[in-house]
């Protein structure tokens, strides 16, 4: 197993956010993560990465437990994609993609031309190659979220960490992401844990799917059999259904449009970031 | 490209070199220069030998000065640079910490109650600038909040203090020596260069500058979101006390020895970025030759533009706060220079 999660309590202060999480995601598998704002996505993901240490529980990765190693030994088994990265200054999109070989090179040294084409060959696998002098901070968002993505990718983790890798994107935008985060992940062998919004995309993207409620597991297991309506409306919402598209395809719908349920209200986990 | 741009940088060195060794009240010209470095390498006899008092003003008083310019010029630029990359701001300078609130208030309490010696106001300076930056790290080490804006609050915090602190010498001073000295000091100048001064100056903008660029690729990971930063691998807190550490030793000593020098430390960095784009591996070397040359020019300056010394700030802010504007203002977006 990859990534193992087992016992997991954390939170902010006195405020526990996770409760009792389990979960363990094999080689070459997505596992998606859903539930509504403030549901403990974000949290999980900073605990699996030692942004917070937990209260009680353990991570593994290929069996090595990340509470006892140190930043530079984590960062060459976990790579993290932000929803977005801001960044003052104009660097190329190949001197962001670079930054990801830090982990495996001494305070003193810069990345060796074997590097750089190593690099270069990331962002041709992603179809950016084009991109590679173009100035990170005048792309569009959609751009900047692959380039995250390469940096991943070349960060060349075992575990790779995406914190709702679409937040900024539009609809055609959103699909492509997750299709070249499916792609790399099935050819790279890598286990992706993905936090998202939309369930659609959990369902046709994600091998795995954990839902969240609250802090605790709703419910956790291949996508197919754990996507279901009762799931869902436990997980996110009375008002959910599963409807179908006249080619068959499963999609995933609000049925009162307009009316949410108390427990979606947002700004529920900004609120507990503000209070560490 | 990049070849292009050293070219030109070297070009503008020598020229600023040459201006500052030959220029000046006492005019020395090249084949003097030529003569006096020939002789004192041992090489008689092929250039005339220029008289006894040249010599002692290039060798006691030019030379000195003009090291000591390069130093603190190059040393200010590339604490400019590590600053605006560690804060994420290309508007921080290398005082945000208080480093040169702290070394005036040092010279300042120096001047008024302890000695007015140069060496004595240098070494009260530096102990004062450094203690104001260990202050802003405590003050902000308090703080749950870990983020680098934390930094800068403490930091003005501090600076705010210690120019009441000045404000208060000022107002203590002997009007007619103490307060005009101290004025002056705030105001900057290498007119006090000697080589007594380089010697307790140089080494530490020297092992600075060489360690900053040393370190100077990591330096594009420290400008990314913190938790990116930790993400990437980089011990965030480590690398921002290292970084901090190394350039306030630089504008500690700096400061400390010519006064306060104003601009140079935001200007250069934005001029540099200008020419070689943000990559910092090539970003603190240019960083280096363009303040040095910058600064070597502001002295000439300084010393050849009217019959009495104009304080190095006074040129520094008018030269360099239009050019800022000017540089602002003409920028074109589309490729990075990173890869020019």
């Amino acid at each position: 197993m990859t990534l193992e999660v087992s016992g997991l309590d954390a939170g902010y202060g006195k405020r526990t956010v996770l409760h009792n999480i389990d979960l363990r995601v094999s080689e070459g598998r997505i596992c998606g993560l859903l539930g509504h704002n403030g549901s403990g996505k974000t949290t999980l993901m900073n605990c699996i990465n030692m942004l917070i240490t937990p209260d009680r529980g353990r991570v593994t990765v290929m069996g090595k437990e990340i509470s006892g190693l140190d930043r530079g030994q984590i960062a060459q088994l976990i790579s993290v994609v932000p929803q977005s990265s801001f960044t003052a200054f104009d660097f190329s999109v190949l001197d962001m993609v670079l930054m990801g070989s830090a982990a495996r090179m001494k305070a003193w040294t810069s990345p060796s031309r074997k590097e750089i084409k190593q690099a270069q060959k990331v962002l041709d696998e992603l179809g950016i190659s084009a991109l590679s002098k173009a100035a990170y901070t005048r792309l569009s968002g959609g751009q900047q979220q692959m380039v995250l993505l390469s940096r991943a990718l070349y960060q060349n983790t075992p575990v790779m960490l995406l914190d709702e890798p679409n937040a900024h994107l539009d609809f055609c935008s959103q699909h492509a992401m997750m299709q070249h985060i499916k792609k790399v992940v099935k050819l790279r062998g890598v286990t992706a844990l993905v936090s998202l919004h939309d369930p659609n995309l959990a369902l046709y993207y994600c091998d795995d799917v954990m839902m969240l409620k609250h802090g605790r597991v709703v419910v956790k297991g291949p996508a197919p059999s754990v996507m279901t309506e009762t799931n869902l409306r436990q997980a996110l919402g009375e008002n959910i259904s599963i409807e179908s598209t006249i080619d068959g395809l499963p999609v995933i719908v609000p049925r009162n449009l307009g009316k949410c349920p108390p427990e979606t209200q947002i700004g529920d986990e900004e609120a507990l970031l503000g209070a560490v | 490209m990049k070849q292009r741009i050293w070219v030109i940088l070297i070009s503008v060195f020598i020229v600023s070199l040459v201006a500052a060794l030959t220029m000046g009240r006492y005019a020395i010209g090249i084949p003097d220069i030529c003569g006096m470095v020939l002789d004192r390498v041992g090489l008689t006899g092929f250039l005339p030998s220029p008289s006894g008092e040249m010599s002692m003003v290039f060798w006691n008083v030019r030379i000195p000065r003009v090291i000591m310019a390069f130093a603190v010029g190059a040393g200010i630029s590339v604490a400019g640079v590590v600053f605006q990359a560690i804060f994420r701001n290309p508007l921080a300078s290398p005082d945000i910490l208080g480093v040169s609130g702290g070394a005036a208030f040092g010279a300042a309490l120096s001047i008024v109650f302890l000695t007015e010696a140069s060496l004595g106001i240098q070494g009260f300076a530096f102990g004062f600038g450094i203690l104001a930056v260990v202050i802003t790290y405590f003050l902000a080490a308090r703080s749950r909040d870990t983020s680098a804006s934390v930094l800068v609050i403490s930091g003005i915090v501090v600076w705010a203090l210690s120019q009441s602190g000045l404000s208060l010498l000022e107002y203590l001073a002997d009007p007619y020596d103490q307060l005009a000295k101290i004025m002056f000091w705030t105001m900057g100048s290498f007119q006090t260069s000697t080589w007594a001064k380089v010697a307790a100056t140089l080494p530490i903008i020297i092992v600075g500058t060489l360690l900053l660029a040393v370190f100077s690729w990591r330096l594009n990971i420290m400008t990314q979101d913190e938790r990116q930063i930790l993400s990437l691998g980089v011990n965030v807190r480590k690398w921002r006390i290292i970084y901090i550490t190394l350039s306030t030793l630089i504008v500690a000593s700096a400061v400390s020895t010519v006064g306060d020098i104003k601009w140079v430390g935001l200007i250069m960095p934005h001029i540099a970025r200008y020419l070689v784009g943000t990559e910092h591996k090539r970003l603190v070397p240019v960083s280096v030759f363009l303040g040095g040359s910058f600064m070597l020019l502001m002295d000439t300056l300084a010393r050849t533009a009217t019959t009495s010394e104009i304080p190095i700030s006074i040129l520094t802010s008018i030269v360099g706060a239009p050019f800022l504007g000017f540089l602002v203002l003409s920028r074109k977006g589309g490729v990075s220079k990173n890869d020019a």
